[in-house]
């Protein structure tokens, strides 16, 4: 059933993007795993990937406010100490976690790098091959730096040149992509680049037991 | 002087319509078919969902092996023929291959799903399912055969995911079939034929079964439908087919504020009243009264939720 958390803190990375930090509660739940967060009234609620590690002592959600947006709004403007309604966890992807420590790839666009945080944040000595990860403006990469600590990672800004990025979108840099029947790609982001990765893989002969994804609708209104 | 005597009455209306009818009714025969609601958890958030189904409901809470392991047995002890297994989306429940599993060691199963990540994620663990002693085919939901129509309640991408699904579940060797929405007034035969085409452009036969459901409204709504009178159903159904109502050989089971209960069929687990128990055995000598909204689509479309 649903629990009640205090929230720890609001970390605005842009004018957009927040990460939201809750009480953790002996809250178990794996890299991957959703929970619903609610909107004031406690009903109105949406999904958003766990971005911390399993074993962190509290909870982050890293989350693009929605203008008009039912949930994300409500959450954006949540005080330390105030109560956010939380549903249990579930999920049916899991980032890394396919296969015998089979290698991996990750893929994401914007706050779809959540479930690979998570992932890098508990099993940091397990790190994928590389990972892709596409935003539209550069400031909007806000887990950069970090991935590129733990693992070889391509930026690619779409709106925007960046010293340090490709121009252009994420599926761009596909060619650049370790192929191999062993590997599992993981791809976790908007539709479009979910459906499209996965076509291009597919062309490439990856079977699609060795594609898992993750898949955000822009539905938050 | 006279004193006359009234007589004040008092309705049910459970048990009579508002003109102070007997409603009608189904007395069970048998359990054929076991179905098990997997929980409201679903990937998707579609508004017209008659489980109001979304990510991380929990009105009907997501089942797990020990749950439904003594279900099981029980059924089997009472001649059950199938499980059956619906949502939410039963591929999001952790424990649901393994209860696949466990079902197909004993009997032929069907799975109702959305045809989109969940089960896409899943494939490697679905594929194994063949060589289970019994077969479990899918029913895909694919609303309307207008992608536009269906994207527009299930989100992007989703009717071409589902399809896409359809077809390599096919090609893996699964029976399919597509679940889709009945307008009013439609032309069936015509509708249906559109979802035909569909079939043959994906590479999937054409003679897959199409099971049409009318809107049956979120839950807790009452609806409109006409109520169902005793006389209804002498004068427009027969013994026989009353046999083919769905709460005639089949039942629900779910769980509920942590308790494995038992319901009269898949459509009515919003009312309390169709709780008929916390065994199988407990539920078989219930009356089940045709008092919900939706026992209307039964008895004047058909029971359709099985694939008889």
């Amino acid at each position: 059933m649903e629990n009640t958390v205090k929230v720890i803190d609001v970390v605005w990375h842009t004018d957009a993007i927040y990460e939201l930090l809750l009480e953790r509660n002996g809250q178990a739940f794996v890299p991957g795993d959703c929970v619903a967060l609610y909107a004031a009234d406690g009903q109105a609620s949406r999904p958003y990937s766990f971005a911390s590690g399993a074993d962190d002592p509290d909870l982050r959600f890293l989350i693009r406010r929605m203008d008009g947006g039912e949930v994300s709004p409500h959450l954006a403007s949540l005080k330390t100490g105030a109560d956010v309604k939380v549903s249990p966890p579930f999920g049916w992807f899991r980032p890394g976690q396919a296969g015998d420590n089979a290698p991996a790839v990750f893929i994401a666009t914007g706050t779809g790098i959540a479930p690979f945080l998570s992932y890098l944040r508990t099993f940091s000595s397990r790190p994928p091959l590389m990972c892709l990860y596409g935003v539209r403006e550069r400031k909007d990469a806000v887990a950069a730096a970090f991935l590129r600590e733990h693992c070889d990672t391509r930026l690619a800004v779409s709106r925007e040149t960046a010293p340090d990025a490709y121009h252009g979108r994420i599926t761009d840099l596909l060619p650049e992509l370790r192929l191999a029947p062993e590997i599992h790609y993981y791809l976790c982001g908007l539709d479009a680049m979910i459906d499209q990765v996965t076509d291009w893989l597919e062309e490439q002969g990856i079977d699609i037991t060795h594609i898992h994804r993750e898949c955000f609708f822009n539905a938050e209104v | 002087m006279t004193t006359d005597t009234i007589e004040f009455r008092q309705s049910n209306p459970w048990l009579e319509t508002a003109k102070g009818e007997k409603r009608g009714y189904i007395q069970p025969a048998k359990l054929t078919e076991l179905w098990f609601h997997t929980g409201t958890i679903c990937n998707l958030r579609c508004p017209f969902c008659l489980e109001g189904s979304k990510p991380g409901d929990t009105r009907i809470q997501a089942l797990k092996l020990d749950d439904v392991r003594p279900f099981i047995e029980e059924a089997l002890d009472l001649g059950v023929e199938q499980f059956s297994f619906t949502g939410g989306e039963p591929f999001v429940v952790k424990d649901f291959i393994k209860i696949l599993q466990l079902a197909l060691t004993h009997r032929p199963c069907l799975v109702l799903t959305n045809g989109t990540e969940p089960l896409f994620n899943r494939f490697a663990d679905v594929v194994p399912l063949l060589d289970l002693p019994h077969p479990v085919r899918f029913r895909i939901s694919i609303d309307y055969p207008d992608e536009q129509r269906h994207d527009a309640g299930r989100g992007p991408g989703n009717f071409r995911r589902a399809w896409a699904t359809m077809k390599r579940l096919h090609d893996a060797g699964f029976t399919v079939s597509v679940a889709r929405q009945r307008d009013k007034d439609e032309d069936v035969n015509a509708a249906d034929e559109q979802f035909r085409d569909l079939m043959e452009a994906h590479g999937i036969p054409r003679d897959r079964t199409i099971v049409s459901f009318p809107d049956f409204l979120t839950p807790g709504s009452t609806g409109h439908a006409p109520e169902i009178t005793e006389s209804c159903m002498t004068t427009y159904h027969t013994e026989e087919t009353r046999a083919d109502f769905m709460c005639n050989y089949s039942k629900m089971v779910l769980k509920k504020n942590g308790r494995m209960r038992v319901y009269a069929c898949t459509l009515v687990d919003d009312d309390e009243r169709y709780d008929l128990g916390g065994t199988l055995s407990d539920s078989m000598n219930a009356r089940i009264v045709l008092t919900h909204h939706r026992c209307f689509s039964c008895f004047a479309y058909g029971a359709s939720c099985s694939e008889k």
